[in-house]
């Protein structure tokens, strides 16, 4: 398991995201990209009803129950390239809550907004974005203000487009690239121009508090996740 | 300053002289007057209203809606119809419009891919003549789309940023099968609050935190109407379990891109007029003084270019 560097370290400290070019290595991202189509595919059409009931959002499609329907989405939960940084930033103590297999549809809006996640007051909160394609210049990437998610940032301006947010950086990468972030900080999801889809896993994690171990959360998973480890992350026991 | 309700209806019964369609909320022995509707405002404060079509789209079914704009030229303005399937828009529109009083047109469809993963381009939405004539006649697009095509929204905004767009009713955009009439025969939307297509149409994270989110809408020419309240809400008047989609509002519209409304007739009864008045008094309680006055009436008054009020 890849433990951070110090200066990884040190970055997520100051900044609150890390990028991990090609933290999935080629065959298994080839895996999870096949694996990620065949779901959609098999979803889609719960999707589109939903979306014209008005039930389910158009402006992004997540898989249902992914972790269920594919071992190979499992294994990404601990990944070796990520896992050790997030047990590191957690002092040990990680949970994994849920995941996001989403697809975001090219759009002039962007679905959200600068933003953060949860309140200070909530435990440490982490997310990993994985790119399932390769995300350029106005595709829809992940942009983060480094060192928004620390006590004393901001305030932050009320902008009426996405780029205007002072101290921005724009996440662009290659199918396979992750972005570790603190959720306290501001994101969001860059405006995607092109006419292509933008796919991409968010694994989401938090320090582990006895508030959010919920057994019943992956109930449905627990035989498949053997190991004390794995029970553990995944809030088992 | 007198206050300006953005979206009401006015019908008569149907007849030779003033034709409609009927329906179940709109049987043919119904009638919501103008002058009914005047006495509500007088005795509220009310000085001036948008008048929307209801009753049907061709020229002929506007014809109570003109009479009463002509009758009331510093009073109302209109919002007409244009016939689904329509194959001259523009003509109908410049038709309706020409006779004054009519600045823009009602819009429950867009006419583009259901599928937000389609290639899209708006030049090809069977509603694009529409918004292109909008944009050439400076007419007002008033929009209550579907949920179905909540994602092509921004699509036309974006290709328009010269056309006044007003976002009906909280900026919901009702699912297919969500309508029906309550037991006063009138709309009834089930729809999850906040509204799902709010991720296409608002563009913000907007819901589990209210203040986490840093950002205003990013087209400056749409308006949201703060109204409809009755047809959304699992709750009585004041209708508190919407007062947080409100608050979404008004921090990222802001208070001079919100319009009251009261959709009279279908609030008349239950819970009045008065009530109506009020309710953004009660879902917006830390409003100041001047964000109030444009909520309830200057923001409809500057974006729609209303005459200056006089009673006639």
């Amino acid at each position: 398991m890849i433990q951070p560097t110090p200066a990884q370290r040190a970055q997520f400290g100051a900044e609150g995201c890390l990028a991990l070019p090609q933290a999935l290595p080629a065959e298994l991202l080839a895996g999870v990209q096949r694996a990620f189509d065949r779901c959609a595919e098999e979803a889609k059409p719960g999707w589109l009803e939903g979306v014209a009931k008005g039930k389910a959002p158009a402006a992004y499609f997540d898989l249902p129950n992914p972790l269920e329907r594919e071992p190979i989405f499992l294994d990404l939960v601990a990944h070796p390239s990520y896992c050790g940084l997030l047990l590191d930033f957690t002092g040990g103590e990680l949970l994994f809550l849920w995941g996001q297999f989403r697809t975001l549809p090219p759009s002039p809006l962007s679905y959200v907004g600068w933003h953060y996640d949860v309140e200070r007051s909530n435990p440490l909160h982490l997310k990993v974005q994985l790119y399932l394609n390769d995300v350029g210049e106005d595709e829809g990437a992940f942009a983060y203000v480094p060192g928004s998610h620390l006590p004393d940032a901001g305030p932050y301006p009320l902008v009426r487009r996405l780029e205007s947010m002072p101290g921005h950086r724009v996440f662009y990468g290659r199918a396979g690239d992750a972005l570790l972030f603190n959720s306290y900080g501001m994101h969001t999801s860059m405006v995607n121009k092109t006419p292509r889809p933008r796919k991409s896993i968010i694994l989401i994690y938090e320090q582990r508090t006895p508030a959010q171990v919920r057994p019943e959360r992956f109930a449905a998973l627990a035989d498949r996740l053997q190991t004390p480890q794995r029970r553990r992350l995944f809030g088992l026991e | 300053m007198a206050h300006l309700d953005a979206h009401v209806h006015v019908f008569a019964k149907a007849s030779a002289e003033f034709p409609r369609e009927v329906s179940p909320d709109m049987p043919g022995h119904a009638e919501a007057t103008v002058e009914q509707l005047l006495g509500q405002m007088e005795k509220h404060g009310v000085e001036q209203a948008v008048l929307v079509q209801a009753g049907g789209a061709a020229i002929e079914h506007h014809a109570y809606l003109r009479r009463c704009l002509v009758e009331h030229p510093r009073r109302f303005l209109g919002i007409g119809l244009v016939p689904a399937g329509e194959t001259a828009p523009a003509g109908h529109m410049d038709r309706l419009a020409g006779e004054g009083g009519i600045i823009g047109f009602r819009l429950f469809t867009l006419g583009g891919p259901a599928d937000p993963l389609a290639p899209m381009d708006a030049r090809t939405f069977a509603t694009y003549p529409i918004w292109k004539r909008a944009a050439e006649k400076d007419y007002v697009i008033w929009l209550y789309p579907r949920a179905a095509d909540a994602h092509l929204v921004p699509y036309l905004l974006e290709m328009f940023p010269q056309v006044r767009v007003v976002f009906n009713h909280l900026m919901v955009c009702p699912g297919e099968g969500s309508f029906s009439l309550d037991e006063k025969g009138r709309p009834r939307i089930e729809v999850p609050m906040p509204p799902q297509t709010r991720y296409s149409t608002l563009g913000l994270k907007i819901g589990r935190i209210l203040a986490n989110t840093r950002g205003l809408h990013p087209y400056e020419n749409v308006c949201v109407h703060l109204s409809g309240q009755y047809a959304f809400s699992k709750e009585p008047w004041p209708y508190r379990d919407l007062a947080g989609w409100h608050a979404s509002l008004h921090m990222v519209m802001r208070a001079d891109r919100l319009m009251w409304a009261s959709d009279f007739p279908w609030i008349a009864e239950d819970p009045g007029y008065g009530k109506l008045v009020g309710v953004v008094d009660e879902l917006l309680p830390g409003l100041g003084q001047e964000e109030r006055a444009w909520i309830m009436g200057g923001t409809a008054r500057d974006f729609l270019r209303f005459p200056p009020s006089a009673n006639g």
